[in-house]
């Protein structure tokens, strides 16, 4: 029975987490490049670099130090995000948008004392919340403001993202993390946000799923998830398809969050994107990365090429469904971005 | 990728091979790493309670004679002062006291290795007078009793007294002869009219107090008698009329009037017995030789460790395997645990408090820190100084049960070692750490797979057969590399992700 299981995941092109470990991220990703992706500060920078648009750095906090001098920075900026500069899953941001007497007003409605946000801060540099538990920075940006399109299935005030994930340069697939109420307004799927599939060649939201279920409307607004058109699609997936030449990885996330008013932003890459996005998808990932290898030679030469070649290969009518599944996007509820 | 890889394991496994085809072909040593052992360990553990200004233990130890060597001894005295008597056949170790006050524990230890096939005494023992509680009468028609057997050979005398005892008429008398001893021998205790009748049919006879060699705590003595039948003692048991099969392996103690246990101005409050097999000295005869050894691998054995090293390496030895065991838990099943090495670390120290209280402990200090972790969150206490508050939580916590434990007499409560309180720390703060970001369900799912892992890790590494196959072949652990290595090249599912993908196809 478990050789079946195998077998019939097999089938479906699933892929899994050793295959993924030891054939794409070991093979494709140089451990040197890993600090460029875990580290956003000098994410940003590449990305400043290549034109790619992201999140506007106010300001680096690099010690404890230099938290006192903050208030005057933040003077000039009404509304910003802090983050840390080596966390993961969204862990330890804070998005004010107001300041009150008492403190910053935070997207929820909350407001958080001084004294309460220095300690944050604080704790982000003696790395509770970077990866390894390493001494971490803390990064003061320009707030998102998310655009319209998918304020029907988004919980509250939290921001959906998009994660494309890029083999070799090539797009080969992708979803929306929507936040719940479960989720805590996070687009985390761990914490329970929806993951709703992108169809590649038209940039429209298919299935989706919540804590492993498969779902066609938002558990909290009850709005359909999917056949919803992503704006700017075609600029996502180019922006993604350069990811690659901005690090050298060969198999990378990246994450991008739709500004209201620049469009597409570069939130983070991710040098160990994870699994589920399959789920969402209800597609295989190995599937594509087979596909992708079998591409001809001049696919690859420029980002241009990889997402015309992406749109055209691995797209919802190319790769097909596994049998039994339901594809069927809800047409009565498309909305006009 | 793979190739090399492969090739890597295939020299490991075949290196190991050829060493082990070395050793057994060429070193003479054994194939099978548990031949019948027949090395004992004797542990008498006394808990004396004084009644008067002078407590006094008699305590009957193991002779050496043909048939067991003692290989060492030790003795716990406390405030008594001990000193060993010889007395005949007996030997006695005596603690004596003045003005104790309250329990004192008082031990024996000793390595006994028992030779049974060994020839015992050729001289015939002396003719043992018969019991004094014997009537004069009775001792008359005991001999008359013994009369048509006399001149025969003592196995035939043996045979046909035993058959007497247990009720039955031997072919050498008539049924009313029978009777009458049956009618004596009703009137003593079983011990006694056994005696009687070996006396009276010239063999040599003697109650004995001792102990069974099989692994475990006996609280009493055995009785048996000892009869000589020419060449070697056969011992019967009085109580049943059987004779133990020569297999049976017992170590006398006391031989009578001698009890086991004496005390004067004391009272015994607990006493044991704990015979454990001990495996190892087996490979004494091995290392006998390895010692004066030329060859380069007898050399560097680890049998050439000094003893009080060789423990520590019977474990060690074992815990690569312990980590192929997570390395396939992890890639294989997809089991989650705490860190990578956690697992084996706590199998470690469950080595010092037994897997059932090391559960318990661990789950227990798991779930106190974890309460502690909570509402230190509260308090913002930076990652550093947060973790020594937990590591000194997790200390205080060790500290009381070790006191709670003494009182209460758990040994296992204060056997807590040094190793685990680092990977408690840290596992509190991951199972916080887990139970914020991922939910309670998934900490305990992590927390449990855990523990699995580690009594699976424990059951392994305190295997006998298993730390001494290792600890006479080492080169094995390259085989646990090789197998590492192939582990470490498995790209295929993980079970957890039959689960996990089961809207894609996994599930049939």
């Amino acid at each position: 029975m478990i050789l079946q299981g195998f077998r019939q995941m097999r089938e479906a092109g699933v892929l899994g987490m050793n295959l993924r470990n030891a054939g794409y991220i070991m093979a494709r990703n140089a451990r040197s490049a890993f600090p460029l992706v875990d580290d956003k500060v000098q994410t940003k920078r590449l990305a400043e670099d290549f034109g790619i648009p992201s999140p506007k750095v106010f300001f680096v906090i690099e010690n404890h130090g230099s938290i006192a001098g903050l208030p005057a920075i933040l003077e000039h900026h009404r509304e910003f995000v802090l983050k840390p500069a080596r966390g993961s899953g969204g862990s330890g941001i804070i998005l004010v948008r107001d300041r009150k007497e008492g403190g910053y007003v935070t997207q929820s409605g909350q407001v958080i004392a001084w004294e309460d946000f220095a300690y944050h801060i604080a704790s982000i540099l003696s790395g509770i919340f970077s990866l390894e538990g390493m001494e971490d920075r803390a990064i003061i940006e320009s707030l998102i403001h998310p655009d319209p399109v998918f304020t029907d299935i988004t919980y509250q005030e939290g921001v959906p993202d998009i994660r494309v994930i890029i083999y070799r340069g090539v797009p080969i697939m992708a979803m929306v993390r929507l936040p719940t109420k479960a989720s805590d307004g996070k687009a985390n799927l761990h914490r329970g946000a929806i993951g709703a599939g992108i169809d590649l060649a038209g940039g429209m939201t298919m299935t989706a799923v919540h804590q492993s279920r498969i779902v066609t409307r938002h558990p909290d607004t009850d709005h359909p998830v999917g056949g919803i058109p992503i704006p700017h699609w075609e600029r996502i997936l180019l922006m993604a398809a350069r990811a690659t030449e901005m690090t050298g990885l060969g198999y990378l996330g990246a994450d991008f969050v739709l500004d209201r008013d620049i469009g597409p932003v570069l939130l983070e890459l991710n040098a160990r994107p994870g699994l589920a996005i399959q789920i969402a998808n209800q597609a295989g990932l190995r599937t594509r990365l087979d596909k992708t290898d079998e591409a001809p030679a001049d696919v690859f030469a420029n980002a241009a090429s990889r997402v015309t070649w992406a749109r055209e290969n691995l797209g919802r009518g190319r790769t097909g469904f596994p049998p039994g599944s339901n594809p069927g996007p809800e047409r009565a509820s498309i909305k006009t971005p | 990728m793979r190739r090399p890889a492969l090739i890597l394991a295939a020299a490991l496994i075949l290196l190991t091979c050829l060493l082990i085809t070395y050793r057994v072909a060429w070193l003479g040593y054994p194939l099978r790493p548990l031949a019948a052992g027949q090395t004992w360990q004797l542990f008498i553990d006394v808990y004396l309670t004084p009644k008067e200004d002078n407590p006094f233990l008699a305590l009957a130890l193991p002779t050496e004679h043909t048939g067991a060597m003692i290989v060492d001894e030790q003795v716990h005295s406390g405030d008594y002062a001990f000193s060993m008597m010889r007395d005949g056949p007996n030997r006695t170790g005596r603690w004596t006291g003045t003005n104790i006050a309250g329990v004192s524990e008082l031990t024996y230890r000793a390595t006994i290795h028992s030779r049974p096939q060994r020839d015992l005494a050729r001289q015939s023992p002396l003719l043992s007078p018969y019991p004094a509680v014997l009537d004069p009468e009775d001792r008359r028609l005991s001999e008359e009793t013994a009369r048509p057997w006399i001149s025969q050979a003592p196995a035939t005398r043996f045979r046909a007294a035993m058959a007497l005892l247990n009720g039955k008429t031997p072919k050498e008398m008539d049924s009313e002869t029978a009777r009458r001893w049956h009618a004596i021998q009703n009137r003593y205790d079983r011990t006694d009219a056994a005696l009687v009748l070996m006396r009276a049919s010239d063999l040599p006879a003697r109650a004995v107090q001792g102990l069974r060699l099989a692994e475990g705590i006996q609280t009493s003595p055995t009785r048996w008698i000892e009869a000589w039948v020419g060449r070697s003692w056969q011992n019967l048991n009085p109580e049943t009329g059987e004779v133990y099969p020569p297999s049976t392996e017992l170590l006398p103690l006391a031989v009578a009037p001698t009890p086991a246990v004496r005390t004067s101005g004391a009272e015994v409050s607990a006493i044991r017995w704990n015979i454990s097999r001990q495996v190892i000295s087996q490979w004494k005869l091995l290392y006998e030789r390895i010692v004066r050894s030329p060859h380069f691998l007898d050399r560097f054995s680890l049998l050439q460790l000094p003893p009080e090293f060789q423990g520590t390496f019977r474990i060690l030895i074992l815990v690569p395997i312990g980590a192929l065991i997570i390395s396939a838990l992890r890639n294989v099943v997809g089991l989650p645990t705490f860190g990578i090495f956690m697992p084996l670390l706590i199998a470690l120290a469950f080595r010092n408090t037994g897997t059932s209280y090391g559960v318990i402990l661990f789950c227990g200090v798991l779930l106190v820190g974890y309460a502690v972790r909570s509402y230190l969150d509260r308090l913002r206490l930076l990652l550093v100084p947060r973790l020594s508050v937990i590591l000194t939580l997790v200390i205080g916590c060790f500290t009381v049960l070790a006191l709670v434990g003494n009182r209460l007499g758990l040994r296992e409560f204060m056997a807590v070692g040094l190793i685990p309180f680092v990977i408690l720390t840290m596992t509190i703060e991951r199972f916080f750490i887990i139970i914020e970001e991922s939910g309670t369900r998934e900490a305990f799912v992590t927390a449990a797979g855990s523990v699995a892992v580690a009594v699976a890790t424990y059951g392994i590494i305190s295997w006998e057969p298993l730390q001494l196959t290792f600890f006479v072949y080492p080169e094995l652990i390259l085989t646990v590399a090789a197998l590492q290595i192939l582990l470490g090249r498995y790209t295929g599912y993980r079970l957890s992700e039959l689960l996990r993908f089961r809207s894609l196809g996994g599930t049939p």
